[in-house]
């Protein structure tokens, strides 16, 4: 596992060329969680919010079922709804990089950034924290800022088991992330909504990518075991 | 297990809608204080609409202040240096200030009976009112991930729906006066017909859109939330008052309008909550 950012020398000296792009490579994640983990150790994050998080899905029916994983996170897009939405410039998009970050000071608690977001990767922080004074204010993941100035990776990317998430800059062309965005067809979330943005899935799931139309209907499988109970138990 | 999804909780919860409603009631009243200078029969109005609107006001932006998670720093809102008027809220936040001092200084006139300034003022803090439902149903509607909030009418149904309240309201203010009675069925009438007019284009829009638009149509017509947009907003804010206003046509019937009035508020009410929460429910799922 690489553990800094592989930036090229042809790029490194022009820092202002530089968009961080994230390719999560679903056809390796195992759904371990360990970056859900990495990212809750390295952000102190609370109980109930994540900065990432990997829901899943099981698919097909019985022998032929698969669990289809899809790691979620903010999409650092290049044209970001709540960096617009935000009425006192709280959120705001670092030119070198396209990181989009939050002024926690600045933050006045509407939650009009969280309604914008397509990903729902915004949260709000509980009033009470045990080791940091940033409460009550509009959370989100930042590509590991501070990692990546380092020249380190984000968290998630380097606990990754599988390989499955990989960060650099996109636009370097010796990059690993412009090296399988070129040669892999990839996907990005809800591109109808024209955000650009800079997580890129390969081989995601479109039962997992797109609004499916039985949302609000009971799971089947679930509805199957909950027969099964009913049926053992009498109930 | 056949699934695993992350809970995520609604941006904008029922204290949201409250604001709205009361912001639709005062604009409403703001409007009739103000035609109180042009229409002699609603002259009853002026000084009552105008003292409500003021308290409701107070009210109202003491529940979205609260509402932030950082209340104090509401002020953030009106700083220069930090404003972004990318957003509906930043012009919001000065609309509303603007409103304020514009209503105080008019009921200010009012309390002191000074005719000369009072049409003036009345002018201003009513075009000023007429920004308050523009810039919230823009504040939904810049939000093009979620349907129902990002069609463009919005800003049209919250102005509809403002008139429809504030008449409500004055109608019940008016009591026996029957003059006034009379021009403010026509403004329910109207209103409310509007209102109805908007939401049926905004529901088969809806309905006709891709899977998002369907699951917010299944949303907001079935289970509770369709009871509370359907049956209380729809059928009795909406169908009920028209019906009801449109049997009273060329005769004088003060029982009928009151409840006609009623109805309004307690169904923009509805509808106000329903197409607040309805589109943040499905987002969700997602």
């Amino acid at each position: 596992m690489s553990e800094t950012t592989k930036v090229s020398s042809q790029a490194a000296g022009k820092s202002h060329n530089r968009r961080f792009a994230m390719v999560v490579d679903i056809r390796r994640c195992i759904g371990c969680m360990a970056c859900q983990v990495a990212c809750k150790a390295e952000y102190d994050t609370p109980l109930g919010v994540n900065r990432t998080w990997v829901p899943y899905k099981v698919t097909g029916k019985y022998p032929t079922v698969s669990r289809k994983f899809l790691p979620r996170l903010c999409n650092h897009c290049e044209d970001p709804p709540c960096v617009r939405n935000c009425p006192v410039g709280a959120t705001f998009v670092v030119e070198d990089g396209g990181f989009v970050l939050q002024r926690y000071e600045r933050c006045i608690g509407c939650r009009s950034c969280m309604a914008a977001c397509p990903y729902n990767a915004r949260f709000m922080l509980p009033s009470h924290r045990t080791y940091t004074p940033i409460t009550n204010v509009v959370d989100k993941c930042t590509f590991c800022f501070h990692r990546v100035t380092q020249n380190l990776v984000p968290a998630c990317v380097q606990t990754c088991i599988g390989r499955s998430r990989v960060f650099g800059d996109i636009n370097d062309p010796n990059s690993e992330v412009s090296y399988l965005i070129a040669t892999n067809p990839t996907q990005v979330l809800r591109p109808e909504q024209g955000t650009k943005p800079h997580v890129f899935y390969i081989g995601a799931d479109r039962n997992q990518t797109e609004f499916g139309r039985d949302g609000h209907k009971p799971i089947e499988v679930m509805e199957q075991e909950r027969s099964a109970f009913k049926l053992h138990f009498k109930i | 297990m056949g699934e695993y999804v992350w809970f995520h909780d609604v941006s904008w919860h029922s204290a949201y809608a409250i604001y709205f409603f009361f912001i639709g009631i005062l604009a409403g009243l703001s409007f009739l204080s103000y035609g109180s200078w042009i229409t002699p029969a609603l002259r009853p109005l002026r000084e009552k609409a105008a003292y409500i609107s003021v308290v409701l006001l107070g009210v109202g932006g003491a529940l979205l202040v609260a509402d932030l998670s950082q209340p104090l720093r509401f002020l953030n809102t009106l700083n220069p240096f930090y404003m972004h008027f990318t957003s509906p809220l930043a012009w919001g936040a000065l609309n509303i200030a603007a409103f304020g001092i514009c209503s105080v200084l008019y009921v200010w006139t009012l309390f002191k009976k000074e005719e000369k300034h009072g049409k003036l003022l009345a002018t201003l803090t009513a075009l000023l009112a007429l920004g308050l439902p523009i810039y919230t149903g823009y504040d939904l509607s810049v939000h093009q991930s979620r349907p129902v909030w990002n069609t463009p009418v919005m800003p049209v149904l919250f102005v509809a729906l403002a008139v429809a309240s504030g008449s409500a309201a004055g109608s019940l203010l008016a009591g026996a006066n029957a003059a006034a009675q009379k021009i403010l069925r026509e403004y329910m009438l109207w209103s409310s017909a509007a209102v109805g007019v908007v939401l049926i284009g905004i529901l088969g829009t809806t309905n006709y859109g891709g899977a998002a638009e369907e699951l917010t149509f299944a949303i907001l017509t079935t289970g509770t939330m369709g009871l509370v947009f359907v049956g209380f907003g729809i059928l009795g804010g909406v169908a009920a008052p028209v019906g009801l206003l449109l049997m009273t046509t060329g005769r004088q019937h003060r029982g009928i309008l009151m409840i006609s009035a009623a109805l309004i508020l307690v169904g923009s009410a509805a509808l106000r909550y329903a197409i607040l929460m309805a589109p943040q429910q499905m987002q969700t799922l997602f």
